[in-house]
């Protein structure tokens, strides 16, 4: 089989990380009631794996001394556009896994707010995509895992008002749809401008770790106990690195 | 002077600048709630920068190994909070600190004192077996080594400890690096296979202890935009940080 065209990869792989945000209606379809344990359980995995991405975005990608200013400034930037993107819908430092006790706002907030985080994580694959396809693959595993819990959550919002699990399925996969689009255009421009790649990692690298410490792990904690979530994610962390070696 | 010396007075200096990282903590004044979160991010987010760094300096060692040594860090981690955390730190006191507040601290130094080991056989064997390169090596070491002060200073200040044992505790935490260094240094061949289970050692002990300790506590204490703001910034300064060393 010839490789793949690296373009198509990016689409290919990206939309598999946006379809996994389907399998989150899977709890509904079984059970009512999501168990809170396993939502932590899942951000935590999310959490370690898009660390260790981070870890493997900035060794590969910021590895020389010349890359480090437009690294830096790159991390500034996504770490400032995702705090952007929270305070602008109101979600900022919201309780994004709550399951009682919603107010009328809270299942267009959810969605708003996957619908950014999708954009952000689209720029990622795209990133990781330049370094190396298995990064990319990588990257696009790290945050279809991430995609699940964060489905689960929008799909059991949606069911408990009435609407079909399979409809509120499609609608979890519309949402994350925008990675697809963001993850084609960083690699293709950044492929164009390699003068670019360096502020482009920075970019990932700062959204990617913005987000696991303002959602992630803050959620996961009340969900599982410490010193569990932190085991999680140091494996997480762990398998990334030590598939780093085939890079 | 020997060669020998010369790399434990290099490893001394080093030692000594972690000392530096107390001082920032001389201009603030006032230890709010917020405060105090946001010295615990600025612990996690270089610890964890730190953790970056010797994980990426171990795989060139060896993967594997550096994996291995990670499991052994973080195995050492939980045994060493098993022992102090039993009794929710009753009875225990450490500086200024009792209870909960001295088990937070042991463990802080534990883990960076730990640490300090591999750092000096790292030294140690960075030196490998000639000193031509010393005052390079040296001066980034040293600077590397102030904001692990800062870390252990942003645990300690908030508990009461003065400003000056804060540097004082600092440079404790780092004395085995000249102690590791020398051995390290005559015996290069010898100590080079240790290397990456040291580094990966240390790295898997700080990432537990940010993850367990640092950061949920800097979450209870602080706004979460801003801890995970302040905690990300610092993470990234200290891996750009090592890149221009």
């Amino acid at each position: 089989m010839a490789p793949l065209d690296p373009t198509l990869s990016v689409l290919l792989y990206s939309s598999v990380a946006a379809f996994a945000a389907g399998l989150g209606a899977l709890p509904q379809a079984f059970r009512r009631r999501l168990p809170l344990a396993l939502l932590g359980w899942s951000n935590a995995l999310a959490a370690g794996l898009m660390l260790g991405v981070a870890y493997a975005l900035l060794n590969a990608g910021l590895a020389e001394r010349a890359t480090v200013a437009a690294g830096g400034i790159g991390a500034l930037l996504g770490l400032s556009l995702v705090r952007v993107a929270h305070v602008g819908t109101g979600t900022e430092g919201m309780d994004l896994n709550r399951l009682d006790e919603m107010g009328p706002a809270y299942g267009y907030q959810v969605a708003l707010v996957n619908a950014l985080h999708a954009a952000h994580e689209g720029v990622a694959i795209g990133a990781a995509m330049l370094v190396s396809v298995h990064f990319g693959i990588s990257m696009a595993i790290a945050l279809a895992i991430h995609n699940i819990p964060e489905a689960m959550v929008l799909v059991s919002i949606l069911a408990g008002r009435g609407v079909r699990v399979r409809h509120a399925a499609a609608l979890a996969v519309a949402v994350n749809a925008n990675q697809v689009l963001t993850a084609v255009v960083t690699f293709a421009v950044v492929r164009a401008l390699p003068v670019l790649f360096p502020w482009a990692v920075g970019f990932a690298v700062g959204a990617l770790i913005y987000l696991v410490l303002a959602e992630l792990l803050p959620e996961s904690y009340r969900q599982a106990g410490h010193t569990g979530i932190a085991l999680v994610t140091l494996v997480a962390m762990g398998i990334v690195v030590a598939l780093g070696g085939t890079a | 002077m020997s060669a020998a010396a010369l790399v434990f007075l290099c490893a001394l200096a080093t030692a000594l600048a972690t000392g530096l990282g107390a001082l920032p903590f001389l201009f603030v004044r006032t230890l709010s709630e917020r405060a105090v979160a946001f010295s615990n991010a600025v612990a996690a987010g270089l610890m964890l920068g730190a953790s970056f760094g010797l994980v990426s300096e171990g795989t060139l060692y060896g993967r594997g190994a550096t994996l291995g040594g990670a499991l052994l860090g973080v195995v050492f981690m939980l045994f060493t909070q098993r022992l102090l955390g039993e009794h929710h730190g009753e009875g225990l006191a450490f500086a200024t600190g009792r209870g909960e507040d001295a088990r937070r601290m042991l463990l802080m130094m534990a883990v960076m004192t730990m640490h300090s080991f591999s750092e000096g056989v790292a030294v140690g064997v960075s030196f490998g077996g000639g000193v031509t390169l010393a005052t390079l090596i040296t001066v980034a070491i040293a600077v590397h080594n102030v904001p692990e002060g800062v870390a252990i200073t942003a645990v300690m200040r908030p508990r009461g400890v003065s400003v000056l044992r804060c540097a004082g505790w600092s440079i404790v935490s780092s004395l085995p690096q000249p102690v590791m260094a020398v051995p390290a240094f005559l015996f290069v061949d010898a100590f080079r296979p240790a290397l990456p289970w040291g580094l990966g050692f240390a790295a898997g002990a700080m990432i537990l202890m940010v993850l367990v300790e640092l950061l949920p506590e800097a979450f209870n204490q602080g706004r979460r935009p801003a801890v995970a703001t302040v905690t990300a910034l610092s993470l990234v300064a200290m891996v750009l940080l090592q890149r221009l060393l």
